[in-house]
């Protein structure tokens, strides 16, 4: 975490971590109109990149757009890339803006989805398998209900504490890297998680 | 520490992101007071109710179908007007003390252009009315690409006796510019045509258009790209056909194996066989494509694909193929 900003998860088989020097011969590359350049980056990257969308939208259609904006303005904004800066925190700005504006609008529409979308369908976040071995149904249930008001209670949270909090609690990343992202100072991270837990801490408070 | 600054590190202890420093003090407010210790509790609760919220991973098909998304988005964005533009006016995003010497050399060479177009200014691009009354004439020295906003692309035209291709579009205006297909310009708006514009019809005019120019590397990777690619059958036809007169290359050969082996439209694929023993006939033997003939001639799903397969080795030649029994 401390050399490379790297989001958790699992990194896929066509996902090899670039070397320092690989990486900037890449980006000179990409710079300079190579797309099969462009697209080694992004193949490096991307899945990082849609887990978070996925995580914050929870909705492939929307999550798949983020994807696709925050890749169009790095492309479209390559040429300003200067190399001495380290190309994971930029590129993780750019979608961490991308985030930030879909929750914005989010909030702007008053459209924040509730437990459940209008139509009844149940939304993308229920319809994840949960892989946690030996559920039984009535667990499953209390399970599928918890995670609804999870996500409810996340949504009461405005969008820089809801992607601050979503970097730090699922993504695990350091307060210093986050700072780094949100170009804040690490003292503002601090506050603003303090303040999406206390948030949380309400809106949850009769299941702790 | 007292209990509000507890509460503060209380959140960073969970995560250890806990200063060091500030342990002693913590450990000791935590345990003579009561409060904290509930309220750490409650925090760790809390931790333990978020947990359940399942963590969403991007499946593999998934993935897939985003990078082909973004590889169509950015397809688009190199071949569109916002390319174009990024294309001709490039030298303007460069940082201001290299814009400079370009902008002078950039008016030394419109006052070039301009004597020289005024000099030979009736073999110049020109601007054809297409329709009286509602055309607006602009010629494509002078188009405003740009502020053009094109809403549609309604024609076409090669024109063979001059080599001229006339391209008429909706924009905010209707306009039609005539050039030359060795324009670069043209090029790129006709290989964005090709590629991406939604008319089928217009994609087939456009590649009619193209075909004549096919040792442009744009135009060749253009019309191998609608070969394997236009979800139209008749203008993968036609793609397959403007590429039998293209010189040899391996870009061509995977693409021809390609579109052998995976095209859905079998009338494709039997096309493809006919280009590719056109090709090993001019060309010499290709184990390649030798190989992936030998594959159709015995898993293709169409017991015609397979024969004409299994024709197409024996006028090759091949050794050791043994066609299985069609009944």
């Amino acid at each position: 975490m401390e050399g490379c900003l790297e989001l958790a998860g699992n990194v896929p088989e066509d996902t090899r971590q670039l070397s320092g020097a690989d990486e900037q011969a890449l980006i000179r590359r990409a710079q300079e109109g190579d797309h099969e350049a462009f697209e080694a980056l992004v193949r490096a990257y991307d899945q990082n990149v849609l887990r978070l969308a996925l995580q914050v939208v929870h909705s492939p259609e929307e999550a798949r757009d983020l994807y696709q904006e925050a890749f169009l303005k790095v492309y479209r904004s390559l040429r300003y890339f200067r190399l001495e800066a380290r190309f994971s925190t930029w590129l993780y700005r750019v979608v961490m803006n991308v985030c930030l504006d879909y929750l914005r609008r989010q909030n702007t529409r008053k459209e924040v989805q509730g437990p459940e979308s209008e139509d009844g369908q149940p939304e993308y976040f229920q319809t994840v398998p949960d892989e946690r071995p030996a559920l039984d149904p009535e667990r499953a249930v209390h399970s599928k209900e918890i995670g609804r008001r999870i996500q409810a209670a996340l949504q009461c949270l405005n969008p820089r504490e809801r992607l601050v909090f979503e970097l730090k609690h699922y993504q695990g990343l350091k307060l210093r890297v986050i700072g780094e992202l949100c170009k804040t100072s690490e003292q503002t991270v601090k506050n603003c998680l303090f303040r999406a837990t206390q948030k949380l801490r309400t809106e949850l408070g009769d299941l702790v | 520490m007292n209990c509000k600054e507890f509460e503060e590190y209380l959140t960073l202890d969970l995560y250890g992101d806990f200063p060091p420093e500030q342990r002693a003090a913590y450990e000791a407010h935590l345990a003579g007071c009561v409060n904290c210790q509930a309220a750490r509790e409650q925090v760790r609760s809390l931790h333990e109710v978020l947990a359940q919220r399942p963590r969403i991973e991007p499946s593999p098909d998934f993935l897939v179908e985003c990078r082909q998304a973004l590889a169509d988005t950015l397809d688009r964005e190199r071949l569109g007007w916002r390319g174009l533009i990024r294309d001709w006016l490039s030298f303007l995003q460069l940082p201001p003390q290299r814009v400079a010497p370009r902008v002078a050399f950039a008016l030394s060479l419109i006052v070039f252009g301009f004597g020289l177009g005024w000099t030979l200014r009736p073999g110049a691009a020109r601007v054809v009315p297409s329709e009286p009354g509602n055309v607006t004439t602009s010629s494509l020295a002078d188009a405003d690409f740009e502020n053009m906003r094109i809403n549609d692309i309604s024609r076409v035209a090669p024109d063979p006796k001059t080599g001229d291709v006339r391209i008429t579009m909706d924009a905010q205006r209707r306009v039609t510019l005539q050039g030359s297909l060795d324009d670069p310009r043209i090029q790129q708006l006709l290989v964005y045509a090709v590629k991406s514009y939604d008319n089928a019809g217009i994609r087939r005019d456009t590649l009619d258009a193209l075909r004549a120019r096919t040792k442009s590397p744009n135009v060749r990777a253009a019309l191998l790209y609608t070969m394997e690619h236009d979800p139209n059958v008749g203008n993968r036809l036609a793609a397959l056909d403007a590429v039998r007169g293209m010189e040899g290359g391996d870009d061509l050969q995977q693409s021809l194996t390609e579109v052998l082996e995976h095209d859905s439209n079998m009338g494709v694929r039997v096309e493809s066989v006919d280009v590719l023993v056109d090709r090993v006939e001019k060309e010499g033997r290709d184990e390649a494509v030798l190989s992936a003939l030998e594959r159709l001639a015995t898993g293709d799903p169409n017991r015609y694909v397979r024969l004409k397969c299994a024709s197409a080795l024996r006028k090759l030649g091949s050794d050791g193929f043994q066609q299985p029994d069609e009944k």
